[in-house]
């Protein structure tokens, strides 16, 4: 496994894990799917949490992979990239769209903020899951 | 995923040229070494630039490096 793949690795796993507390706890009944400073102070907290474990993975990555495989992402890695990116582009508009259909039912901003990032999470989750799978099965560009 | 329908000699041409490396072969056409590995395993079309580069390391003209696959369309 290369390292573009190992990071594409920790950045599922860091948002999986992150993400489903947030969520998780939102469907315990949290007060951050009510009201919006609660659910800024949690939504900040695990977000900083997030991106200090994605960096300190990144960090280790790199100091552990070869220098070659740190270069400068070639054609392939763009292609995948490319790739990736655009799925995911379509899961966030339609996630989108469910938000815009979902504003007229809700009182406060905070559980359609929450949608919001649920679709956003959900976008970038299909982005590296689709990254990882054209890594292992190949991709033609 | 379905494979493309050409397939190459990439790595014949590479044991033939000094047992060459899929990383001495991607440093020299600047791709990695795990790019060399996916286009020789058919997982990846390289571009036109990096097929003309590969068969240039060789010096071979690009149908000897990769070959159009009747039974693959």
């Amino acid at each position: 496994m290369n390292f573009r793949e190992k990071t594409a690795w920790l950045n599922v796993v860091a948002m999986l894990a992150a993400y489903s507390l947030y969520f998780g706890l939102l469907l315990a009944g949290h007060a951050a799917g009510r009201e919006v400073f609660p659910m800024l102070w949690l939504f900040g907290s695990i977000a900083v949490a997030h991106a200090v474990i994605v960096i300190a993975g990144t960090v280790i990555l790199s100091a552990q992979a070869p220098k070659s495989e740190r270069a400068r992402a070639d054609e392939r890695d763009r292609a995948i990239r490319r790739r990736g990116a655009t799925t995911a582009y379509y899961v966030l508009l339609v996630g989108m769209m469910v938000v815009g259909v979902y504003m007229p039912f809700v009182e406060s901003g905070a559980p359609l903020a929450n949608a919001g990032l649920f679709a956003i999470v959900a976008a970038e989750l299909v982005n590296s899951a689709v990254v990882l799978m054209s890594y292992r099965r190949g991709w033609h560009g | 995923m379905a494979r493309p329908p050409f397939t190459n000699d990439i790595r014949t041409l590479r044991f033939l040229a000094g047992e060459m490396t899929q990383g001495d072969l991607g440093d020299r056409v600047g791709v990695t070494r795990q790019t060399i590995a996916a286009i020789e395993q058919g997982k990846y079309s390289p571009s036109l630039e990096v097929a003309f580069r590969i068969a240039h390391v060789f010096g071979k003209p690009l149908e000897t490096v990769f070959q159009w696959d009747e039974t693959g369309d």
